[in-house]
């Protein structure tokens, strides 16, 4: 036999036996939607893929980062994401849509939405903000403001508003150069500015801070089909987001592998983790939990805001069908793995 | 009498061809707006959050390329889509290309479509297509396809249609077939023109491959500028920038390269090489 003919056959063999393996370990693919690639601001992801927990499962993470004009929750719906990342008010819009989705787990449980002003600036509060142009890092940063904006009894139509974009030149020339007031966006936003020099004061009502963030959002009619898969996805996340509490060392050193990207400047690779622990350690008792009171409460605001037609009853959509198994893990034994990889990879 | 680089360098000063004196003088061109930048960036003439210094982009280089490696699987996944969607986008643009050429009823009914669909943004089309055929590489190479398809189709369309009359009258005197008129008049003359397209395309899918890559951030050089400019590390924004125009060159003339071979009677240098190949073959044939 030529080698060009060993060449195909090992070829055909090879892609032939991809789907046998595949299905030999029984794995469930799980395609999650969001707006970043692995990150540094989504941890629990990185963490859990060093420390084999997805595997583990039995799950394949499908990432779909994207930023397209088509909004999230129509992946779910046409069954392309079995989970996405939502906003409170992407949320409560899809449901008033008529969106059948439950919100099963929440990534953050600190807003990690702001709204930011140069330090020194004259703008000290919301209120100053009437009449002046404010930046939005994208569209889906209107919402917040809108919010911010209803705290102090104005709207949105009291500004002028300029989507920026994410890229972190702009942001920084807009904020440096006075050509905005201030900028709603979120804590990644924040992180570039700071550690180029370019100081930021943050004027976030203090009762927008506790809003939940990036919650899962997975098809009602759904949960049951693939619930495995999600109870194994969701244990996994959780048992990353708890290695930072109890190792952020180990953490910030599986980022340095996973993202070196992110972490090129150390100081800005450091900072960014510590701001994304404080916005993804849960301060439920349960990891990841649903606060039914916390989405009562917010939604009045956003109601007010101009940011959702109407309020949906917590009960409604909230569900924690996976929360108990999302918890479910021994947590000296992650606490002990955490440690043995830090070992051998320092 | 041909005149060539090699002619011209006979009896030049210095020792030095032609070619390589024009080497020498991009070069200099080029050190010397690379100083003039970096003196810039140091003086504070240009601003730090656009333009960060040469050197700086240097050493981003040897991180992204050395040090931390990880630019090697988002270019490995880059290169995989451009190549995937130059490919679909060129079968499908010379190959209906030849069709609306030769048949003008169809030619009627398709090419208007065409046209508008050229006309229409591919970016605003990208999220539609993904909503339509999924996230992953298939949305992926179909935005590449869009973007490239067609300058092959446009060029296949003109060299098909503009065919000499004069030689067409002659094949259909001679009792040429179908198939004969086509091998042999048809694609000959029509293939220089369609390499012409095939260059515009390949260079047309490194951007459409960024366009895919900006809107499905999870792997390629696209999503990797994101992240740099989103953290405003603007030296490895530009190292990854300077890749890709690195690339897009070499494509181009990798390109060039392809032309010179599939049409080269098209060129002096290719003529003579099938030439000799054909002299030297005869000869062979004739001595045994």
């Amino acid at each position: 036999m030529t080698k060009f003919n060993t060449l195909l056959v090992s070829t055909a063999i090879a892609v032939t036996s991809v789907p046998a393996i595949g299905l030999a370990q029984d794995m469930t693919t799980v395609n999650m939607i969001n707006p970043l690639p692995r990150s540094t601001n989504f941890y629990p992801l990185v963490v859990g893929e060093a420390l084999g927990y997805f595997e583990e499962e039995g799950v394949i993470v499908n990432l779909l980062p994207s930023d397209t004009s088509i909004p999230y929750v129509a992946f779910v719906q046409n069954g392309q994401a079995d989970l996405a990342m939502l906003d409170p008010v992407e949320t409560v819009n899809a449901l008033n849509a008529g969106a059948p989705i439950n919100t099963v787990y929440e990534v953050m449980q600190n807003a990690p939405e702001g709204i930011g002003v140069p330090a020194g600036s004259d703008v000290d509060s919301i209120e100053d903000l009437v009449g002046t142009t404010v930046g939005l890092v994208s569209d889906r940063d209107r919402s917040f403001l809108q919010a911010a904006l209803n705290t102090v009894g104005a709207s949105i139509d009291d500004v002028e508003t300029v989507v920026l974009g994410e890229s972190g030149p702009t942001l920084a020339a807009a904020m440096r150069d006075g050509n905005v007031s201030a900028i709603s966006g979120a804590a990644p936003d924040w992180i570039s500015l700071i550690v180029n020099g370019i100081e930021v004061d943050l004027i976030t009502p203090p009762e927008l801070l506790t809003s939940p963030a990036n919650t899962f959002a997975a098809n009602a009619d759904t949960l049951e089909e693939k619930r495995d898969a999600m109870e194994g996805f969701l244990r996994a996340w959780s048992k990353g987001m708890y290695v930072a509490a109890v190792n952020p060392e180990a953490v910030a050193e599986m980022l340095r592998q996973a993202v070196p990207e992110e972490w090129e400047n150390e100081d800005a690779g450091q900072l960014y983790l510590d701001m994304s622990i404080g916005m993804n350690l849960s301060t439920t008792e349960r990891l990841g939990d649903v606060q039914p009171d916390v989405w009562n409460s917010i939604q009045p605001q956003f109601l007010e805001s101009g940011a959702i037609e109407e309020i949906v009853p917590a009960e409604d959509f909230l569900n924690d069908i996976y929360i108990e198994a999302a918890n479910d893990f021994d947590r000296a034994e992650v606490e002990a793995e955490a440690a043995a990889w830090m070992e051998e990879n320092q | 009498m041909a005149v060539s680089d090699s002619t011209l360098s006979e009896g030049a000063g210095g020792g030095l061809s032609l070619r390589q004196r024009r080497i020498l003088t991009h070069a200099g061109i080029f050190l010397t707006l690379i100083a003039l930048w970096e003196i810039g960036s140091r003086a504070g003439w240009l601003d730090p959050l656009f333009y960060p210094r040469p050197s700086n982009i240097l050493r981003s280089f040897w991180l992204i390329y050395v040090q931390n490696g990880n630019v090697w699987y988002h270019l490995y996944a880059t290169m995989i889509l451009v190549f995937a969607g130059f490919a679909a986008g060129s079968i499908l643009g010379v190959g209906l290309g030849a069709l609306v050429g030769f048949n003008p009823l169809v030619r009627r009914f398709i090419k208007p479509y065409v046209i508008v669909l050229e006309a229409t943004p591919r970016i605003a089309v990208a999220p539609l297509l993904i909503a339509a055929l999924g996230f992953g590489a298939p949305s992926k190479v179909a935005i590449i396809m869009l973007v490239c398809f067609f300058a092959p189709f446009i060029n296949t369309l003109s060299g098909v249609v503009n065919v000499d009359e004069d030689r067409l009258e002659l094949f259909r005197s001679l009792g040429a077939s179908k198939w004969q008129t086509l091998r042999k008049l048809v694609l000959p003359d029509a293939v220089p023109v369609i390499m012409a397209g095939e260059r515009l395309a390949l260079t047309a899918a490194l951007s459409g491959a960024l366009v895919a890559e900006f809107i499905q951030r999870n792997e390629g050089i696209g999503s990797l500028i994101l992240v740099y400019t989103r953290n405003l590390n603007m030296a490895s924004a530009f190292a990854c920038i300077f890749t890709l125009t690195i690339l897009g060159f070499l494509i181009f003339r990798g390109m060039e390269w392809v032309d010179h071979h599939v049409a080269f009677w098209k060129h002096e240098p290719g003529l003579e090489r099938v030439g000799r190949r054909r002299r030297r073959k005869m000869k062979e044939a004739l001595d045994e």
